[in-house]
């Protein structure tokens, strides 16, 4: 309790860098996975190939080896990433990838008659995308959405092992600086601390996602008879 | 730039650390399962108080990142007298993340198992036990196979976080050889390919085993 009180602003600070990455990325990847799930249901020749072997490719690849490329391989071509920007790069390619794939899932969902139909009644690709499939694919994009970001959160706790000042390395210094100050480690009291903390945070995410999930559902009924307004 | 006869000189290295990489993942992989076998059982079976306390390790597993599951397995408990090996931590690590995964991924494939199977067991005086065992498991099995060979990938994947805690498996050893003869883009081009190569095996691993399960199903 004592390194709490003595370590709060320094805790905080932590907590805001912490939040700084997730936002940065979520933003990044979630611009990421809707243009580029979008594109790949449009069958342009070549380019759905490229986003589905760089989609993999980023799947495969671990987290944390993602991240340290960037943070390791960027200054040796001429690069120079700061730790932040190699972090919040690594981790929006990483959900940008997961992110596209759960969009295409949630577009290629949706069935081939919607597509004709409204083609047969005249509407553009755009419009198509825009007031047919994207409203009903979000129903089935959401919840998993909500996952990718609870693990996006997660994910930037590696952060801390390039240098970035987020929550967990603001814990590991605690832990150093205390056991060297008082010659016994607080770690058991500083990660339990660090756990609970991610915890509150990421079932708060899950939470919200249920609660927006539900009434999303109840929103969609309620407009469900409405005739479709257009611009 | 890239220079291949560096990488070359590189291979048996990077094969120990692909070994430990394998070692410490297939055991994990196996306990995982045993976890989700049990955990799921439990949870479906509304076992008193196991269930909820299998509900909360699930939810903590979930819900925090596996680093600081790491660090609080390597730094938090031997802190508190509690030691185990490098190894051990890290197969610890990877089992109980698993787990909690697994537990969830089985636990999705009990509940689709049909309600007319459990009443014509119940029926047939078959034991709870032995309806789990006989019926509800292996047909359980089959819904959920995909996903938990998902997360047996995801393992594999997350084995790479235990270099931070020293564990000379394959990404380790590659930043390693970066830290001290500064060839990254060798060692990455070679950890991409190689964890590439490792999901892709898994992944048609998991697809055969999928056909061969639904065999009875197909038409």
């Amino acid at each position: 309790m004592a390194l709490l009180f003595d370590n709060w602003v320094f805790i905080s600070k932590g907590l805001v860098e912490t939040f700084k990455l997730a936002g940065v990325s979520l933003l990044c990847a979630t611009l990421l996975a809707v243009v580029l799930g979008t594109v790949s249901l449009l069958r342009v020749p070549y380019l759905g190939k490229v986003i589905r072997g760089a989609v993999e490719l980023f799947r495969a690849v671990p987290l944390i080896v993602n991240i340290f490329f960037f943070y390791f391989v960027a200054p040796t071509l001429g690069m120079d990433l700061s730790p932040f920007a190699s972090v919040s790069l690594g981790l929006s390619l990483w959900g940008g990838a997961n992110g596209t794939e759960i969009v295409r899932g949630g577009l290629t969902s949706i069935s081939a008659h919607q597509w004709q139909s409204a083609r047969a009644l005249g509407l553009t690709t755009w419009q198509v995308f825009r007031f047919i499939v994207w409203p009903q694919a979000l129903k089935s994009i959401l919840p998993p959405y909500a996952g990718l970001l609870t693990l996006m959160v997660q994910g930037t706790s590696l952060g801390a092992l390039v240098g970035v000042g987020e929550f967990l390395r603001t814990g590991q210094i605690i832990v150093e600086r205390t056991a060297v100050m008082q010659g016994e480690s607080p770690a058991f009291v500083v990660y339990s601390a660090v756990l609970l903390t991610y915890f509150v945070i990421c079932s708060c995410i899950s939470q919200l996602s249920r609660h927006l999930e539900r009434r999303f559902r109840a929103a969609a009924w309620a407009e469900a008879p409405r005739p479709l307004r257009m611009e | 730039m890239f220079d291949p006869e560096y990488l070359l000189a590189q291979v048996p290295g990077l094969l120990r650390g692909l070994g430990m990489t394998l070692v410490v993942t297939a055991i994990s992989i196996a306990l995982a399962a045993a976890i989700g076998l049990v955990g799921a059982a439990m949870r479906i079976q509304r076992v008193p108080v196991l269930s909820q306390l299998a509900a909360a390790y699930v939810e903590l597993i979930r819900n925090t990142p596996i680093l600081v599951q790491l660090f609080f397995l390597f730094y938090g408990l031997p802190a508190v007298g509690m030691k185990m090996s490098l190894f051990w931590t890290g197969v610890v690590c990877l089992t109980l993340w698993g787990g909690a995964y697994q537990i969830e991924n089985l636990r999705g494939g009990l509940a689709a198992v049909d309600r007319g199977l459990r009443e014509a067991a119940l029926a047939l005086n078959l034991r709870p036990r032995n309806f789990m065992r006989y019926v509800a498991v292996p047909v359980a099995l089959r819904v959920s196979l995909p996903s938990m060979l998902n997360t047996a990938i995801s393992q594999l994947k997350n084995s790479s976080y235990l270099q931070t805690i020293g564990l000379a498996e394959l990404t380790f050893v590659a930043l390693d050889r970066v830290a001290t003869d500064f060839r990254a883009l060798e060692m990455f081009a070679a950890l991409g390919v190689i964890y590439v190569a490792l999901v892709f095996a898994l992944s048609a691993v998991a697809a055969r085993l999928e056909t061969r399960l639904n065999r009875p199903y197909a038409t």
